[in-house]
């Protein structure tokens, strides 16, 4: 028993290390840094001049939601592209014919995307503190730090079923990066959702990590449990459902592969 | 410069690498390292070696696509640095592997594509393509995308890419490079005609037998520099005309047989060797009747279990003069 | 003489076209990304309190974007894929210079960039009912030759980049958002800080990129405009007479270190 609870643990990691090192093991530093921070920051201030030619003086929400935005690279492209890439090395096949159970192996693949994602946040609040001014003063740190957690993980929940589909589709990936440019839309990171057309908010309270990054903001401008305990409530039952379709896509997948060989011949 | 197609002097070639972001670490490699060699007119001339001897880098200097760090090169009696425009209007080159070709793209498009490249006329190409590809034994098939082919068929359509603009020299590294046997006897057959017509080859291979049985002239490569360089015969004479003489015997005999062989004198080598139950035993002699007489008795009282008796090849050569480097 | 080029034009095109099968990148690239763009630029501008959105900036600017990031993607992908595939180093080794087949290529992505600004002026046009009269259509257009001029250059200088290695290459994809912020597609580049301003000067889309606002806004064709298309201009010649320089001295560095064949 506890054997196979100690190998399933030990694999678990090994998996976690593994993916996320053959992910980002051949970039450069400085490949890691633009696609990590670089991007984010440009896109971040061309939505800030957007915002200050319309009228928006104050660019602190625009800064906020792209913070939180961050962990939606590592748990949704980095996920996506961690599980398809391993068609792409053509590990694939001898990852589905090992006896590894399916859990840990899967999962496995989340951890570290996990912690990237919030340690990137935790880096880039300061220099928002930097350079914005953001005014942390009011702050429930420990709240914000578990919302931002729970951001990094629902993200992934995501990032699962993209992954999945990539291994499906050769435009997966595309899919996934075009769901990644929505984002700057549909979860409330430039503005409020409640200003999305009536479709669009539907299709936005949906999603993982709208209420999260809702539940942050509140956290960081100093409101207690109380006040967002029903938008993390909310946010974890989204989180858990998109993670367990993940699973369940690709268990499916997985099955119906061995039946058509559908994920060798791409 | 005289009549030379290749003509070169002292090439070196050092590849500088760097690593890392913060601390650049640099490490210089030596590719090759003071090679000289001249090819002459019409000549089908073949670097050996093994796996990262600097086949390829010689190549690609030869063929404008890298600088030697130091030396000369002149291909047609035009120097490399000068007249580098000029030579890439008259020379052809191909690289082993599948790389080189768009995937996407037609047999007939990927060619039309590099005629484009080398400034044909488009009825000149319309013909070109017509007789490459029925030379490289490709119709039929000009409208199927490349990705589709075979390997053996890329490397054919390589070579007629190489030769649209009918170049007077031709560069072919690893040609026969991951191609099944009945594929690379086709490509040779087509390198045959290619000198038939006059052309100067410079090809580069692993594979010996290809080696003696296309070039004309042979230089063995080994660690960037050049440890043997003449025709395939001359080679061979080169480490004594001798006799390749084979011999699987099992362990019981293996012992008497020794003890004869080491009293003659006239073996330039022998080598014991065991796979399963059987030893063989290779033995170079200059004398082989003085052996075959040896075995006789072996022969007769049936505990020989094989025997071969061959004249050396180039193996045999190549081996020697890559061991007599290690030693 | 023109006839040949021509011929190694239309194959170039050709080549390029069949080697991108039509997929979603080219949907989102051109089309996509920047209608979420401007998405948010309008959802910016209620959040504000205005009335309506500014059409020029946040409509055609998208397009202008959709352009811009469309001709970096398309640029790199080719380079990458040719050094992937091997055939860059068959292109190096032939007559053809390498610059001149990279100017091609350019030349068709830029072109190619006029579906998104298309899209987005009849977006402007049909959807939002940008109001045509006003117009100053001249003026719209020199200004429009001047930008696919500037954008060319400046796609034919990032190329030196792209062929040199790998990693200079990479940093072609980290100036895509930088350029887009400091030449001031989506909004007056007046709204930048002074120093931001001062830096896209040196970028000569930016100075076209004015002339065709204040024409789409009406502007008629005074010293002012006639100094930004100057300024275009020659901003976009000297980005070719660095090109060209750089040309040989990429030539160079690369036979140099073999970076060719690198993958």
């Amino acid at each position: 028993m506890i054997k196979s609870v100690i190998r399933i643990v030990r694999l678990y990691f090994f998996q976690a290390w593994f993916s996320y090192r053959a992910l980002f093991a051949w970039s450069t530093p400085f490949n890691y840094f633009a696609s990590k921070m670089g991007f984010p920051f440009f896109s971040m201030l061309m939505f800030i001049f957007m915002g200050k030619y319309v009228g928006l003086n104050d660019p602190i929400y625009i800064v906020i939601g792209n913070i939180l935005l961050l962990p939606s690279l590592n748990g949704v492209s980095g996920m996506s592209m961690t599980i398809g890439g391993e068609k792409q090395f053509g590990a694939l096949s001898y990852l589905l014919g090992s006896p590894a159970p399916r859990a840990p192996l899967f999962m496995g693949r989340a951890f570290f995307h996990i912690l990237d994602g919030f340690i990137t946040v935790l880096v880039a609040l300061p220099l928002a503190i930097l350079i914005f001014h953001l005014d942390m003063s009011q702050t429930n740190f420990l709240l914000v730090g578990f919302c931002i957690l729970l951001i990094s993980v629902t993200a992934t929940g995501m990032g699962f079923i993209m992954g999945t589909v990539t291994l499906v589709s050769r435009d997966g990936w595309m899919i996934t990066s075009t769901l990644q440019i929505a984002f700057y839309v549909v979860i409330g990171v430039n503005f409020p959702v409640d200003l999305l057309p009536p479709v669009l908010r539907a299709f936005s309270s949906s999603l993982p990590m709208t209420r999260g990054i809702q539940a942050a903001r509140l956290a960081l401008a100093g409101a207690g449990w109380s006040e967002i305990a029903p938008l993390v409530l909310g946010e974890i039952l989204i989180g858990a459902i998109y993670i367990l379709i993940g699973y369940a896509t690709f268990r499916f997948t997985e099955r119906a592969s061995m039946k058509s060989g559908m994920l060798d011949n791409l | 410069m005289g009549s030379f197609a290749i003509e070169t002097r002292s090439l070196s070639k050092t590849f500088v690498t760097k690593r890392g972001f913060w601390r650049r670490k640099t490490k210089s490699t030596l590719a090759v390292e003071d090679i000289s060699f001249n090819v002459n007119q019409g000549e089908l001339f073949g670097i050996l070696g093994p796996n990262g001897a600097g086949k390829t880098t010689t190549v690609k200097m030869l063929s404008t696509l890298l600088l030697p760090t130091s030396g000369s090169i002149s291909i047609l009696g035009l120097d490399i640095l000068k007249n580098t425009l000029e030579i890439r209007k008259r020379i052809g080159f191909t690289f082993g592997g599948a790389r080189g070709l768009y995937g996407r793209l037609s047999a007939r498009d990927n060619l039309r594509y590099f005629a484009e490249l080398y400034g044909l006329a488009p009825e000149i190409t319309r013909k070109r393509i017509v007789e490459l590809l029925e030379m490289v034994g490709l119709t039929g098939r000009e409208e199927d995308r490349v990705e589709t082919f075979s390997s053996g068929m890329q490397q054919r359509l390589h070579l007629a890419r190489a030769l649209l603009h009918n170049p007077e020299l031709i560069f072919l590294d690893e040609p026969t490079v991951g191609i099944d046997p009945v594929g690379a006897r086709e490509l040779r057959a087509a390198i045959k005609t290619l000198i038939a017509r006059g052309k100067t080859i410079l090809l580069t291979t692993h594979y010996m037998a290809e080696a003696e049985e296309l070039c004309d002239r042979i230089a063995i490569v080994n660690k960037g520099n050049i440890v043997a360089m003449d025709t395939p015969s001359s080679l061979k004479v080169r480490i004594g005309r001798e006799t390749v003489i084979e011999v699987d015997v099992d362990q019981q005999n293996l012992e008497s047989l020794k003890i004869q062989l080491v009293k003659l004198d006239h073996l330039s080598k022998v080598e014991y060797s065991a796979e399963k139950l059987i030893n063989r035993i290779s033995i170079h002699t200059s004398e082989p009747e003085n052996i075959l007489r040896l075995l006789g008795p072996f022969l007769q009282a049936k505990s020989i279990q094989g025997l071969e008796v061959r004249n050396q090849t180039m193996e045999d050569v190549y081996v020697a003069i890559i061991q007599g480097e290690k030693k | 003489m023109i006839l040949d080029q021509l011929r190694l034009v239309s194959r170039q095109v050709n080549v390029q076209l069949r080697m991108r099968t039509f997929n979603w990148y080219t949907v989102a690239l051109f089309f996509l990304q920047p209608a979420v763009f401007s998405a948010v630029g309008m959802i910016l501008s209620r959040a504000a309190g205005n009335q309506a959105p500014d059409l020029v900036y946040t409509v055609i600017g998208g397009g202008i974007m959709g352009m811009w990031s469309g001709l970096v993607f398309s640029s790199t992908y080719d380079i990458r894929s040719d050094r992937r595939e091997g055939t860059l180093e068959l292109i190096v080794g032939s007559p053809t210079s390498l610059r001149k087949v990279e100017a091609i290529r350019t030349f068709s992505n830029v072109m190619a960039g006029l579906v998104s600004l298309l899209a987005a002026f009849l977006a402007a046009v049909f959807i939002f009912k940008y109001p045509l009269q006003q117009v100053n259509v001249p003026g719209v257009l020199i200004s429009l030759i001047l930008l696919l001029f500037g954008l060319w250059s400046l796609g034919v200088f990032l190329a030196n980049f792209l062929v040199w290695s790998r990693l200079s290459g990479s940093l072609v994809d980290f100036l895509e958002l930088p350029v887009a912020v400091l030449c001031g597609f989506m909004y007056p580049i007046q709204i930048l800080p002074n120093w931001m301003q001062g830096i896209s000067a040196i970028f000569p889309i930016r100075w076209a990129l004015q002339a065709m606002q204040a024409s789409l806004q009406g502007s008629e064709i005074n010293g002012i405009i006639w100094q930004k298309w100057g300024l275009a201009l020659a901003i976009s010649l000297v980005f070719w007479s660095i090109s060209l320089w750089l040309d040989r001295k990429v030539h160079n560095m690369i036979r140099l270190t073999g970076e060719l064949s690198s993958i």
